[in-house]
């Protein structure tokens, strides 16, 4: 009796085996059933929201009779490990949204050194990576990546907003001409900047903007001195004053009331109220924040005003690119795919879709109405790249973000978060 | 104090234990042998403990999550006590879970003690207690952080009862923000503690208690030499179940301050996301993991020697 219960038992284990090994023979790993089609991930902000990329594969897949491209959209949060766990697997995506530099989780040199991203070289077209990105799209040598917009982050501001209080500001504005506007914005109930002060992709970007300014705009390789040892954040006095501009900003009430432990809600809610007339971001916010309320609120891209002894420079960098895997069943489409992205032609409709602007582009003409108040920074080649996208890792950016909010709170003093971020660089 | 234990159950104790042909009959009908045990023991092992120490295995390497590895012996375990930052981690991890343990305890057990008997709208009070412990941590947790705002309904009740010196930054305050966290994982849990008391408690024998009252003990007394000895099982479970949790706080962190004010707030649970996820470094995450593993499996098997001794004492 005993036997056969256990050959029951070994019967009943023994099926689910047979079950799944039939279901992984029947699996194509989600690289597509036949040559004709590809996978294609990126990551989406917001679920509502029609995203660049799905307009991407629909225009490519009407242009290409047959072709067949499966999308899927993944949440911005779980973006990276998730397309990392997938490449890992072996069942990733044939092309897919990928972080540029190497400063962050599923970005280029992290699954560059893996082994993991389709070589470009020679394979997109002439000028789609910029030669101040080229460093953030490669990997030994060889382009990995392909930018498809060009991203200024400045100040989404409200100028139906800054109406009400008289608050004034444009590409010749400087940071002391903003902070002395300050307390009479504050008198009337508003804030010139909201902060989510707790957030340090907040803190971090507002800071990186100023940054472009005292550091990157004057010294565009900065980043390479740093990385051959040439010098340190503790020694620079861009950063120094870039951090201290913050604070400045902070203790001259520039900011809103309890912004040192606000979350991304505050700045919603307040650019929602009329409290806030701007706050920092990526410019493709501006888009978004204006199409979600069909029309009805007008924004404008402010380039971040510069401190006293600095020209200001536009933050403008491109963050977002596109990778193919080097596993995929179907190399020839998914390079095919990528390149026509790269095409001048798409990376216009795609940078007008993301509310961004065309890789490439060295004239503050054609631009959308947002960024007429940046237009001539443009036109003057006033734009620095990305700081992070050439930092070693997100812990750099991790420390810049949180070290301004222990500025804020008195936790930590400049030379303390100026040494965070020298520590994490490593 | 306490509530009667059901006459019937008593009886059927009695029974049980004056005969034992009957017991060993019961035995026979409920006996099940130990190797239905198997497949529940195998699965067990598949799911959770052989990956359990697969991952720990690259708590030993530098692995980021794809590609290749190295070993790397105990070189993470050193960084984590070699910095600073994660040194805070690691205090904050045991002054929550501490924190935690006795308030849920103290609060728990008082509120069974009020809501056992003789109060008429006890059974409401209990539902209304209990609440908040079916509710997920992370929606309630975002509902506080609203309240702990700068302008929110914390301050502004301060304010108009004439507290407006009281007003701060509640989350933007180093340690108010430790404070507000406790708040939140004390006010939803507590209501679990006080029915694991109550279920304790309804095994408190009445007579006891009269015969301490007779006997002249007070109400302290009768708790304290009755109560509490008889209610320790309760206890065991209470303070476990608590010590436990508060170690792997994560949800009430990550909604309310997200580790800050600049990483005031940040436990190992809250490290090992950033680490291992934020900063793909899977193998010193997966070192967190571990060295928080190992420290909840300690802290427990102190805390059950502790329970385990008084009981002889007590008894």
């Amino acid at each position: 009796m005993l036997k056969s219960t256990w050959r029951r038992l070994g019967a009943f284990s023994v099926l689910p085996l047979v079950g799944a090994s039939l279901a992984a023979c029947g699996s194509d790993s989600g690289s597509g059933s036949d040559s004709q089609t590809i996978t294609f991930a990126y990551q989406i902000a917001n679920p509502n929201a029609k995203s660049v990329y799905a307009t991407l594969a629909a225009d490519y897949e009407k242009t290409h009779k047959g072709v067949t491209i499966k999308t899927n959209p993944i949440a911005l949060n779980t973006y990276g490990s998730t397309i990392t766990t997938q490449l890992q697997a072996g069942n990733g995506p044939d092309v897919f949204f990928i972080n540029a530099g190497g400063g962050q989780a599923g970005s280029v040199g992290t699954l560059g050194d893996a082994g993991k991203l389709l070589d470009l070289d020679g394979k997109i077209a002439d000028g789609s990576v910029p030669d101040n990105a080229k460093a953030s799209m490669s990997f030994d040598g060889k382009i990995v990546a392909v930018p498809i917009y060009l991203a200024p982050a400045g100040i989404i501001f409200s100028p139906m907003a800054a109406e009400k209080s008289g608050f004034t500001i444009d590409s010749s504005t400087t940071m002391d001409d903003v902070i002395a506007q300050c307390q009479k914005v504050a008198d009337g109930g508003q804030a010139v900047f909201g902060l989510a002060g707790s957030m340090a992709p907040n803190t971090g970007i507002f800071t990186a903007e100023v940054a472009a300014s005292t550091v990157y705009g004057p010294e565009p390789d900065w980043n390479a001195k740093k990385a051959a040892g040439d010098t340190s954040f503790a020694d620079s006095d861009g950063w120094r004053t870039a951090l201290e501009t913050v604070k400045d900003l902070y203790d001259s009430k520039c900011f809103q009331d309890g912004a040192a432990g606000a979350g991304f809600d505050a700045l919603t809610n307040g650019m929602g109220q009329g409290q806030m007339l701007g706050f920092a971001a990526p410019g493709g916010a501006a888009k978004d924040i204006m199409d979600s309320t069909k029309g009805a609120v007008t924004l404008t891209v402010q380039a971040m005003p510069a401190p006293a002894g600095f020209d200001t420079y536009l933050m403008a960098g491109t963050p977002d690119a596109i990778a193919g895997n080097a596993a995929s069943k179907h190399k020839d489409l998914a390079l095919d795919f990528i390149s026509w992205m790269s095409q001048p032609e798409q990376t216009k409709k795609a940078a007008d879709a993301a509310g961004d602007i065309p890789v490439g582009t060295t004239s503050g003409s054609g631009l959308l109405p947002q960024y007429a108040g940046v237009a001539d920074l443009i036109t003057n080649d006033k734009i620095a790249q990305y700081p992070y996208l050439d930092w070693p890792n997100g812990e750099v950016y991790n420390a810049l973000g949180t070290g301004v909010t222990g500025l804020l709170t008195g936790q930590m003093s400049v030379d303390d978060v100026l040494a965070s971020l020298d520590k994490a660089w490593g | 104090m306490s509530a009667l234990t059901p006459v019937s159950e008593k009886e059927d104790v009695v029974v049980t234990v004056a005969n034992p042909v009957a017991r060993a009959a019961r035995e026979r009908r409920h006996a099940v042998p130990g190797w239905w045990a198997v497949p529940g023991v195998a699965l067990a092992l598949a799911l959770i403990y052989v990956p359990t120490a697969l991952g720990s295995f690259y708590a030993f390497t530098d692995w980021k999550g794809i590609g290749g590895w190295h070993w790397v012996g105990i070189s993470n375990f050193k960084a984590v006590f070699d910095d600073k930052e994660l040194l805070g981690s690691l205090k904050n991890t045991v002054i929550l879970a501490l924190g935690f343990l006795v308030l849920t305890n103290v609060l728990g057990l008082l509120l069974a003690l009020a809501l056992n008997r003789n109060l008429k709208t006890r059974y409401l009070l209990r539902t209304l207690v209990f609440m908040p412990v079916v509710l997920a941590p992370i929606a309630v947790s975002y509902v506080w952080s609203f309240i702990f705002a700068f302008n929110g309904p914390l301050n502004q009740a301060l304010g108009s009862v004439g507290l407006d010196s009281w007003q701060k930054d509640w989350l933007a305050d180093p340690t108010w923000a430790k404070v507000c966290v406790l708040v939140v994982m004390v006010w939803q849990n507590t209501g679990f503690v006080m029915v694991i008391y109550l279920a304790g408690l309804a095994g408190v024998p009445i007579e006891l208690e009269e015969a301490g009252a007779l006997d002249g003990a007070g109400r302290w007394g009768r708790f304290w030499h009755i109560v509490l000895p008889t209610i320790r099982p309760a206890t065991g479970i209470a303070t476990t179940l608590m010590l436990i949790q508060g170690l792997r706080v994560f949800d009430q962190i990550m909604a309310l301050t997200g580790g800050g004010p600049a990483g005031a707030t940040q436990t190992l649970a809250t490290e090992i996301y950033q680490q291992t996820i934020v900063f793909g470094k899977y193998g010193f995450g997966a070192a967190l993991a571990l060295l928080l593993s190992v420290m909840i499996l300690v802290l427990s098997g102190v805390q059950q020697l502790a329970t385990r001794e008084r009981n002889k004492t007590g008894a």
